[in-house]
């Protein structure tokens, strides 16, 4: 069967949606509380040269997986909206991946 | 050789790469809109061959464009082009539009019947915004 069981792709898509939320809020946190103090009280600006680029690239994934996610599946509009508008605020990557495992367990149980 | 060099010709070499599947997957999702419904027995597997694409190398790719992309721009400090943020303008257009089109495979994929209409310019769209980003980049107007 070429055609993927519906749950079960759906399932993994969440946890790859969720996978990669964590990853963008946890290099966010790495980048605010870690390397910027290193930097402008340490005075080593070679910490956010590294994590910097690490957390765009972490961005720019969530991004591209929060658009996949939301184009391949049925997602209200308000959901979407609040996903987008999270996605654009420091550490809102952490309450959509709260929403995605809500939506996974239903799904799971369904 | 100059390390910028390489990066230069890895970013283009990924770009490449990148909007060729962007390109097929448009043609791919176009395909189901200009057939109107009509499905043949081999549609699965051309659907599935387009999918596994976009994910092993276009995805990839992508990223890779994205970094080398970053890379270089901040090697040659052209971050306060105005250029570089038209550039960057389209680039995220169409990573947006990747991300629509991988999702609607993935619905088709699940067995719906018509994607959005406007997917239908999918693939000119693309092919109008890297002619763009090539006019930029080449000649750095601003």
């Amino acid at each position: 069967m070429i055609v993927p069981s519906n749950a079960a792709e759906e399932l993994g898509q969440l946890r790859r949606m969720r996978l990669v939320s964590v990853v963008e809020g946890c290099t966010l946190l790495i980048l605010v509380f870690v390397a910027v103090p290193i930097k402008h009280l340490g005075g080593h600006a070679i910490a956010t040269t590294i994590i910097g680029p690490i957390h765009g690239m972490a961005f720019l994934l969530y991004i591209w997986t929060l658009i996949q996610t939301v184009s391949g599946a049925d997602f209200t509009r308000p959901d979407v909206v609040r996903m987008v508008v999270a996605a654009f605020f420091p550490f809102g990557a952490f309450l959509n991946e709260r929403a995605l495992r809500r939506r996974q367990a239903l799904l799971a149980s369904g | 050789m100059q390390i910028y060099l390489w990066l230069k010709a890895i970013h283009i070499a990924a770009a490449t790469t990148w909007i060729t599947g962007l390109v097929v997957a448009g043609l791919a999702v176009a395909s189901r809109l200009v057939r109107a419904g009509i499905q043949t027995a081999q549609d699965p597997y051309l659907l599935e061959a387009v999918r596994r694409w976009d994910r092993f190398f276009t995805l990839p790719a992508m990223l890779l464009t994205w970094a080398l992309g970053i890379a270089m721009a901040m090697q040659a400090g052209w971050f306060s082009s105005h250029w570089l943020m038209i550039k960057l303008t389209i680039v995220g257009a169409l990573l947006a539009l990747h991300g629509v089109l991988s999702g609607t495979l993935r619905r088709l994929a699940r067995g719906a019947d018509r994607p959005a209409a406007i997917l239908l310019y999918a693939a000119p769209a693309t092919i109008l915004g890297i002619v763009m980003i090539a006019i930029l980049v080449v000649t750095k107007p601003f």
